[in-house]
């Protein structure tokens, strides 16, 4: 498989605070990437900077390079409206925006001015995020009538209507109950098929349960970052081996 | 001892509530004694017929019609400018940048000079320095807008509203979610399209309220429009954006310091005051069903 993102030496601050220091990993394309660690340890600042959102943070500065497809996405003729929906965003807690499911999903059409999508491609995202078969008949009814799953599947639906490269999940399931944590959970394993998966998670088993490879995250440093199967069976490290193992975090 | 902190206890209750008390008494009387005094000279006749006899007879209908058109203009000039500023000071300026900092200065000093020191501004920069530079400009010297008219006169109140415009309309875009914006941005958006798709749609009826409110504040204003527009008397409508023209505050100003009949003129007075009163609330009222409507309509949209 080649390398989607290539991360060299990647660190970032909050103004004087530290928040990644000296990352280095690379993603390859049509994996599910799991990055866990405890709260604090910068996964979701590492999710972040992927797609350059946390350029909105005032005071925030990075050092290094994040590659995508070989074109460092720090340099500073970036599209970053192109860059962003290439790495589409599904965020920790799930937010429609006021209007219907179908004016959700149209958002990024409506920002590129783009004719509205077809039915078809509606219909498709629908689909790969488990969500057609509840909504189809309501298209037009209000998304703050969705249950919290249901929100946050259409969130990554509306992600998906983007067509991304990528797709950056932070903490997608937190607070949903397991019945919508195993439809996204379905949702994200067929969607390999189609493009690149980051998925920042607080489950560890989640990561275990999805994910192809996985980094373990702590204080802003990569502990250890292989095949899922060997962080959790086999851990070089032994700060791995105690988060993994539920000893702390 | 416990029964004197019993005492001070209810004291301070009586003391607050009283206070309170206070408060609505204050609009029960100046409501129920101009509601009593003018309600029997309200006719039609007074609300579409001109002054006469000194302003000891008749309507006040040039007075209405220059209070509304007055309004209008400066509403127009004030909307624009006020939410600019919100939009440019919140979404666009770097927080807690040196100019961001100024500019919330200005709006607070600017808040605070009184509205006759507006009048004399408006007096001398947009009569004497604007106005007399177009006549040079534009009209060979005459005397076209170099002298007091109802355009100055609305900029002038809309300088003067233009603070309490542009706090109402920060008010409001605060209030929109951060993670909608978060959103936005990540689904590509630029920071034109984030305000113009998530942003606006989200805080228009905060920023009409605030805005309408300000506008009713700013309407019953005298000392801004004394030198810079309003006439003690006028026997036609405005036609130009130049022309004088009377003012329903102004006009009660005139009547209760100038008549030369006080007692006379002391019915009409009060239906004056009744009728601006009414103008105003019925802004207010205004203000207040745009905003339940447009709830009304995102909560279900």
């Amino acid at each position: 498989m080649s390398t989607i993102l290539e991360v060299r030496n990647f660190s970032a601050w909050y103004g004087h605070y530290s928040a990644l220091s000296d990352i280095t990993l690379e993603v390859l394309d049509h994996e599910i990437l799991g990055i866990i660690g405890p709260a604090g340890c910068g996964k979701t600042t590492f999710l972040r900077s992927l797609n350059r959102l946390n350029d909105l943070v005032p005071d925030f500065r990075v050092e290094g390079s994040i590659g995508f497809w070989g074109v460092d996405i720090y340099r500073q003729d970036v599209d970053l409206a192109a860059l962003r929906r290439k790495l589409g965003m599904v965020f920790a807690v799930p937010v429609p925006l006021p209007g219907t499911i179908l004016e959700n999903l149209r958002l990024g059409s409506r920002l590129n001015n783009r004719k509205a999508d077809a039915g078809a491609l509606v219909e498709k995202t629908l689909r790969a995020a488990y969500l057609w078969d509840e909504v189809k008949d309501r298209l037009h009814q209000s998304a703050f009538a969705l249950s919290g799953g249901q929100q946050q599947r259409l969130c990554l639906a509306r992600t998906l209507m983007l067509e991304p490269d990528v797709l950056l999940l932070d903490e997608p399931c937190s607070g949903l109950d397991p019945i919508s944590t195993a439809k996204i959970e379905e949702a994200l394993v067929e969607l390999k098929r189609e493009l690149t998966i980051i998925l920042v998670t607080n489950n560890v088993m989640q990561a275990s349960r999805v994910a192809d490879r996985t980094a373990f995250f702590l204080q802003g440093r990569v502990v250890e970052f292989g095949l899922t199967q060997q962080i959790f069976v086999n851990p070089k490290e032994k700060e791995t081996y105690e988060y993994v193992s539920g000893r702390f975090g | 001892m416990r029964r004197w902190i019993k005492f001070v206890g209810l004291a301070f209750t009586t003391l607050t509530g009283l206070a309170c008390l206070v408060i609505v008494a204050m609009l029960a009387i100046i409501l129920g004694n101009i509601a009593i005094n003018g309600w029997s000279i309200l006719s039609w006749e007074f609300i579409s017929g001109k002054p006469r006899a000194g302003m000891t007879e008749g309507g006040i209908f040039p007075a209405i019609f220059g209070t509304v058109v007055l309004v209008l203009l400066m509403t127009l000039a004030v909307i624009p400018l006020g939410v600019a500023a919100a939009i440019y000071l919140h979404e666009y300026a770097r927080q807690g940048s040196k100019l961001v900092h100024v500019v919330r200065l200005a709006l607070a000093n600017l808040a605070g000079v009184p509205a006759i020191v507006f009048g004399l501004f408006g007096l001398g920069f947009f009569i004497k320095f604007v106005g007399a530079g177009m006549d040079h400009a534009f009209f060979g010297g005459a005397l076209a807008f170099g002298q007091p008219g109802i355009l100055w006169a609305a900029l002038t109140l809309a300088v003067l509203t233009l603070p309490t415009v542009v706090v109402a309309t920060e008010e409001a875009l605060r209030a929109v979610p951060l993670s909608y914006r978060e959103v936005a941005y990540a689904a590509g958006a630029t920071r034109w399209q984030v305000v113009r798709h998530v942003v606006l749609p989200q805080s228009v009826a905060g920023i009409l309220t605030g805005t309408i409110l300000a506008v009713s504040r700013g309407a019953g204003e005298v000392a801004p429009i004394m030198f810079t527009g309003a006439a003690y008397y006028l026997p036609y409508l405005p036609k130009k954006l130049n022309d004088q023209f009377m003012e329903l505050g102004y006009h009660i100003y005139v009547m209760t310091t100038q008549s030369p009949d006080v007692e006379a003129t002391k019915p009409i007075l009060y239906a004056t005051v009744f009728v601006l009163l009414v103008l105003t609330f019925a802004l207010n009222f205004l203000a207040v069903l745009i905003r339940s409507r447009i709830r009304r309509r995102l909560r279900t949209a």
